[in-house]
């Protein structure tokens, strides 16, 4: 059988498998911890840990602008949306999150969070206390080097778009990025929904909702995908890595 | 979803309908006509305004939205035929359309807000009632309302279309039809037989019929069809092969040969017919073979569910490549199109979703006059049922279920997902109505003319007791 289409999980791909005792299979930070030796036991001991959060639905936040800032969150299932809201009322896109990636990382040197998040579609997370995490990395070096790589993933993610690219390259840059992350989840690279609306992607690219449609059409006209209501089939990755290539190395 | 879309030869696995009159007799059972799963019945009233404005965003925000098919439903009828199951209003009070088009007019205006102006719509059809009830004028005033909020894709095959009544209607209003926009007409015929004519109420000479057709040639709208009935009161075989061959004469692009459903207890005007004057089961049927016959010696290829096109029609062309689809307003060439249906009774379907208008006229009023959207009970598909309505439309439009494809789309393993479907589609195995092939499940040609009776098997609602619903039936 072929691999799930995301956000249809399976028990290869699901991230809500942990419990008391065992991390979930997707955990962010189960590697980490288990090479010096700490289990789910002693993460509770010390604290930090681990609450399973969810389901929330499409529309609900997980957390906004301004709030204390407790906790970073692990997405199990479904889509995060991060945004923040500028002073003529106009919404930027941030990032969007799926399972496996962590949401809140851009508030850990503060204490309020910077942006809002909101759930996309039926989403779970896993919450990890803050301030607690933080020294715990202190003492789990491959926990501390973990939460370095998901910063500075963050990061690289947003600086990639504020180059100077063309709409054909940024949604061909899109697209892969998306396949690439699910793949790394063990859903299909090659068939996935598109859980965000077009306004979003348009907004996250900076580019018009027209746009858009109008990209992924000439793209399905040109063989490179097929786009099905909200499903995209990858058929010319080669192509699409071609276009991407120069924001988004292979 | 690649090779699904990938082009097919159709035309070659397409068997021709077998009319086999014991299998169509045992075969003969109430059952819905599937231009909608699920059908109008299990449409509920929690569905509102609110909940079409949510589906509307929803269907905005798609990667690519979809392009738009409008409805616009004329009710009102100068006369009642008596065979008429349609939802209309018998008047000859001519300012109720100038009252009716008013109001049209702002329901178009605040459906069209919510639609992105990239959505370009690529089908226009005017249905009733008598949409010619409304003047020349009145149907320009509409069509321009609709042009002016909606944006029209400028594409050759984007279709235009209207029912006609060919008796309230002269050659020249057909000219005004062509400058307004209008591509395609429909033409209610049903039978010349004057003895039929007479038991439905429906008065048409076959002049003033074909002055109509020769007029929609003349003025250069691009496709004619013509709307027959079997098994009406009084019909015989040797009145409708007649009739048969005089419409063959005039070589419409499509013929539609519809089954009188006689339900009297549903639909009043039908109290006005005397069952002692229906043909009998076995006359029916020979009505039904006759119409194929003679359309097939003449060239028609049957596309299914009733109708028939020339080969060399949008239709038959896009059945042929495995693009034809099947809404509200029958088949269509044009693929999965978000429905937007404006008027009373009509029916949308946007996104994963079904809505219907107010069946009565004040109500629709009252709503429009109110500044909402006249939405009064509707439905949101779940994933089953979005399936199960993919597989019926697939089943209706090509003749087949696509089951590998129907496995890889929804991540279902078929034999078991159907399990319950495939022990009722057994007994029609049995029957050669269908056979499995190669991924597939096709409807043989004994099995053609009862698609309907392959799509009952897969209809999760037909399971559920206690809901009393009526259906026309098979045959």
């Amino acid at each position: 059988m072929s691999q799930p289409v995301f956000p249809r999980s399976d028990a290869r791909t699901a991230a809500d498998d942990g419990d008391a005792l065992s991390f979930c299979s997707t955990c962010a930070f189960s590697e980490a911890c288990l090479s010096q030796g700490m289990d789910k036991r002693e993460l509770g001991d010390l604290h930090v840990l681990v609450e399973h959060v969810g389901p929330l639905h499409a529309g609900d936040h997980v957390f906004r602008k301004g709030d204390p800032f407790e906790a970073i969150a692990a997405v199990r299932a479904g889509t995060v949306k991060t945004y923040v809201v500028d002073s003529e009322g106009r919404e930027h896109v941030l990032g969007f999150y799926l399972p496996g990636e962590v949401i809140g990382l851009d508030a850990i040197d503060g204490e309020h969070y910077p942006c809002n998040a909101i759930a996309l579609d039926t989403v779970a997370l896993c919450r990890f206390s803050f301030p607690r995490m933080a020294e715990l990395a202190a003492r789990v070096p491959g926990l501390q080097q973990q939460l370095f790589r998901l910063l500075s993933r963050d990061i690289g993610a947003a600086m990639r778009l504020a180059g100077d690219w063309s709409a054909d390259q940024r949604m061909a840059a899109f697209l892969l990025g998306l396949s690439r992350r699910l793949a790394a989840r063990g859903f299909s690279p090659r068939r996935f929904q598109l859980t965000m609306a077009r306004t979003d992607i348009g907004n996250y690219l900076r580019l018009a909702p027209e746009t858009v449609s109008r990209v992924l059409k000439r793209f399905q006209d040109d063989g490179l995908l097929v786009v099905d209501r909200r499903e995209v089939e990858l058929a010319d990755v080669a192509r699409l890595e071609a276009l991407a290539a120069p924001i988004l190395p292979s | 979803m690649a090779d699904s879309n990938a082009p097919r030869d159709h035309s070659a696995m397409l068997a021709n309908p077998l009319f086999d009159a014991d299998l169509l007799h045992r075969y003969d059972r109430p059952g819905p006509r599937y231009t909608s799963y699920p059908t109008a019945p299990q449409f509920t009233f929690d569905f509102d305004e609110s909940a079409l404005r949510k589906v509307v965003r929803e269907s905005n925000d798609d990667p690519i939205p979809r392009s738009l098919s409008i409805y616009v439903h004329v009710p009102f009828c100068a006369s009642p035929c008596f065979y008429c199951g349609c939802n209309r209003i018998i008047t000859r009070d001519r300012s109720l359309a100038e009252a009716y088009v008013a109001r049209l007019v702002r329901e178009i205006a605040m459906t069209a807000e919510m639609f992105d102006r990239d959505r370009d719509v690529v089908q226009l059809h005017f249905g009733g009632g008598t949409p010619n009830f409304l003047s020349a004028t009145q149907l320009r005033d509409v069509v321009t309302t609709l042009r002016h909020h909606f944006h029209f894709a400028d594409r050759r095959d984007s279709d235009v279309s209207i029912e006609l009544d060919p008796r309230c209607l002269s050659p020249s209003d057909v000219a005004d039809l062509a400058t307004i926009g209008f591509s395609r007409a429909s033409l209610g015929v049903q039978d010349f037989d004057p003895a039929v004519q007479a038991a439905v109420n429906r008065i048409q000479t076959v002049e003033e019929t074909l002055a109509i057709i020769e007029a929609c040639r003349r003025y250069g709208l691009r496709s004619v069809n013509v709307d027959l009935i079997y098994g009406l009161p009084k019909q015989t075989p040797e009145g409708f092969a007649k009739t048969l061959d005089t419409v063959i004469t005039t070589r419409p692009d499509r013929l539609a040969v519809y089954s009188y459903a006689h339900l009297p207890q549903l639909f009043k005007p039908q109290r006005r017919i005397d069952a002692a004057d229906l043909p009998a089961p076995h006359v029916k049927l020979a009505l039904l073979q006759l119409a194929i016959e003679r359309l097939t010696a003449a060239g028609y290829v049957y596309i299914g569910m009733d109708h028939f096109a020339l080969p060399d029609d949008d239709l038959a062309l896009a059945q042929a490549r495995g693009g034809l689809h099947r809404n509200f307003m029958g088949y269509t060439t044009h693929a999965d199109s978000d429905l937007v249906g404006v008027g009373v009774s009509a029916i949308s379907h946007i996104g994963a979703s079904f809505s219907q208008n107010p069946r009565d006229l004040p109500t629709w009023q009252a709503a429009i006059d109110d500044g909402r959207l006249p939405v009064f009970r509707g439905m949101r598909l779940d994933d089953d049922d979005s399936l199960r309505a993919d597989l019926i439309g697939q089943l209706m439009c090509q003749g087949e279920i696509p089951v590998s494809a129907l496995e890889r789309r929804y991540a279902i393993e078929f034999d078991d997902y159907f399990r319950d479907a495939m022990t009722r589609l057994q007994p029609l195995f049995d029957d050669n109505l269908v056979r499995r092939d190669d991924g597939r499940i096709l409807a043989t040609s004994r099995g053609r003319l009862l698609l309907r009776n392959i799509a009952m098997c897969f209809d999760r609602y037909l399971d559920r007791p206690g809901i009393p619903v009526k259906f026309s039936r098979a045959v």
